[in-house]
């Protein structure tokens, strides 16, 4: 059984269809990225599956377990996290206090409310632990807003992979990176364990296919191409829809 | 409690100081005075909770006096039947608690300008109530609140009494306050007012401790409510009405939103200047704007910004208190990696 599954979604913005019948799937462990123009309705799509935007219709599914109807928190619960294409933060809070925040909420005492946040060991060691893996333990009393822009897309990912999910999403994970960060996220990317499902929306061309082993096309809010990497890659009509029109110019 | 803390940092001098504070105040009061910081302290527990929906939770309610008069009236009404002190407390406590989950669960669909005005209007709606029920409430009005507080040791009427009656529910409050503030729910909730959507995202239900701090914001107003009903033995609708709720609105800008302590600070203020500025002149409404302003115009802070300025420099490091922070000098993972080999 695939463990994230979208069935047949359709999404409007008044009179905007955005989406029309997207169906997708991810394995367990697998890497799917997501590619298609700017305005196709990628970060819709992820919107529909976590929950932050209710789908007009369709179904999604997670593990087997229809989560349609399903609030957002309810789909975390499930092993399900994304991170932003614009960067969401905690921007006033320090880093560690951002980190405490994610960390808290895949934790039973998150409802308590005397014994003070900061006294949970616990808490201490998986900030901690996540903080050194990822390289910000130094930065760990600086403000987001103190952050540089790298940094900040970096805690956007630290913060999703906070509920241990066992599939997380991606939007644009590199975009506005310099080349040199864009190559240590990916290899970041590259190095997480198999045991998350990646589901990842990214336009540069080196990221997707040095991480990908399935592609899924957006185009004009519908499915127009999937399957493994050289599948896509030789395809003309998806150059041509990449390439031809609208993409958008990188740095 | 502090002795369990061994190894942190000692916490909450403030309480030591606030405790103290309470106790010796009437040595040094004129007669009058300990009246006016009897008030003082029943204000400052209805201003606190102001403080936290809006320092904490960003939530601004232009009708937090529904649940202080819904309070009041409790005690009013139902203390013509009842006399046991700690129920009716805790009766108008609920009362209050449960209009504020029911008007909260209906409002927060609506933000900003619009929750503002359906917070007004839900107040406005219980001012009616008590203003047109005159067979029950006494319309315009209003009526005498017969219940005498009675905490288990005799009838409490003197004036010196009733002082330890409010200067200790002050504390308590505060005490719970403080708490939750710390708590992983209260840090939670600032989590939401910073950033509901990012908070939804990583999986918390974000409409449940909304619902609950707005709940316990207002079972303390009416927790406040009561006490008032008994400080001033007469309870009127101005009690649920909109001035009320706007003057608590300026006691916590005054005091500096944002903080716990603000709040109480900017009603001691407020009910200080009332009262004196209204021995000088009749203008004393307009004093207080003017101070109103100064204080808006100066920005985020208020006294308690000032205080703290002051606070930090004048005493030792060890005793310096963050506010809402308890947190050891040092991260205490460090500590433990360093004990263990
Ligand atoms: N909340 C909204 N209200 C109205 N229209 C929206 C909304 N969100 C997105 N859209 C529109 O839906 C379309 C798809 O947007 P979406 O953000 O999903 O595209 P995308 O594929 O992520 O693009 P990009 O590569 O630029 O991030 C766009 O035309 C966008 O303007
Ligand atoms: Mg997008």
């Amino acid at each position: 059984m695939s463990l994230l599954a979208v069935n047949g979604v359709s999404k409007a913005f008044g009179s905007l269809q955005v989406l029309r019948d997207v169906s997708l799937e991810v394995q367990p462990g697998q890497r799917h990225v997501i590619i298609g123009p700017n305005g196709a309705g990628k970060t819709t799509v992820f919107k529909c599956i976590t929950g932050l935007l209710p789908a007009d219709s369709g179904s999604i599914a997670i593990d087997g377990t229809d989560v349609t109807g399903m609030p957002a928190h309810s789909r975390v619960s499930l092993g399900l996290a994304c991170t932003f294409q614009k960067t969401n933060l905690f921007s006033e809070l320090t880093v560690e206090e951002n980190l405490h925040l994610a960390v808290t909420a895949r934790k039973p005492y998150r409802f308590r409310i005397w014994k003070p946040l900061s006294w949970y060991e616990d808490l201490q060691r998986d900030t901690r632990e996540l903080l050194q893996e990822w390289d910000l333990w130094s930065r760990r009393r600086h403000r987001v807003d103190e952050l540089s822009y790298g940094e900040q897309r970096i805690l956007e990912i630290v913060l999703a992979l906070a509920s241990k999910p066992r599939i997380l999403l991606l939007d644009e994970p590199t975009s506005g990176m310099s080349p040199a960060e864009t190559a240590r996220t990916t290899s970041l990317i590259q190095e997480m364990p198999r045991s998350v499902a990646l589901l990842v929306i990214e336009h540069d061309m080196d990221v997707v296919f040095s991480i990908a082993d399935y592609i899924t096309v957006l185009h004009h809010g519908e499915v127009f191409l999937s399957g493994p990497p050289e599948e896509v890659r030789g395809d003309e009509r998806v150059r041509e829809i990449y390439f031809g029109g609208g993409a958008r110019p990188h740095a | 409690m502090i002795g369990r803390l061994s190894g942190r940092r000692v916490p909450w001098p403030g309480v030591a100081v606030l405790t103290l504070l309470v106790l010796l105040l009437p040595l040094v009061l004129p007669p009058f005075g300990v009246g006016i910081a009897t008030e003082v302290f029943i204000m400052a527990i209805f201003a606190m909770s102001l403080g936290l929906i809006l320092g904490y939770a960003g939530l601004v309610s232009l009708g937090h006096a529904a649940f202080f008069g819904a309070g009041a009236y409790t005690v009013a009404l139902l203390g013509q039947y009842v006399f046991n002190t700690y129920l009716l407390l805790l009766s108008a406590t609920a009362v209050a608690a449960l209009l504020a989950a029911i008007s909260g669960a209906l409002f927060f669909r609506s933000t900003g300008a619009y929750f503002l005005m359906l917070t007004l209007a839900f107040s406005q709606v219980l001012f009616a109530v008590a203003f047109q029920a005159e067979p029950i409430t006494g319309g315009d009005d209003g009526m005498s609140v017969v219940a005498v507080p009675d905490l288990g040791f005799g009838e409490i009427v003197g004036e010196l009494g009733l002082y330890y009656m409010m200067g200790f529910a002050f504390l308590g409050c505060y005490l719970l306050l403080r708490l939750f503030v710390a708590s992983p729910a209260g840090k939670v909730v600032k989590g939401i007012m910073e950033n509901e959507l990012r908070m939804r995202a990583l999986g918390y239900n974000t409409f449940s401790y909304k619902l609950f701090v707005y709940t316990l914001a207002g079972a303390m107003a009416g927790f406040a409510g009561a006490l008032y009903a008994y400080f001033n033995f007469y309870v009127t609708p101005d009690l649920l009405g909109w001035v009320l709720s706007g003057q608590a609105l300026i006691m916590v800008i005054i005091g500096g939103v944002g903080t716990l302590l603000g709040p109480a600070l900017g009603a001691a203020f407020f009910i200080v200047v009332q009262n004196y500025a209204s021995f000088y002149t009749e203008y004393w409404a307009l004093v207080l704007g003017l101070i109103f302003i100064i204080f808006v115009l100066l920005g985020r802070g208020g006294l308690m910004h000032l205080l703290r300025a002051v606070w930090n420099r004048t005493l030792p490091s060890r005793f310096r208190e963050r506010e809402d922070e308890m947190e050891p000098e040092e991260p205490a993972a460090e500590h433990q990696k360093e004990r263990t080999p």
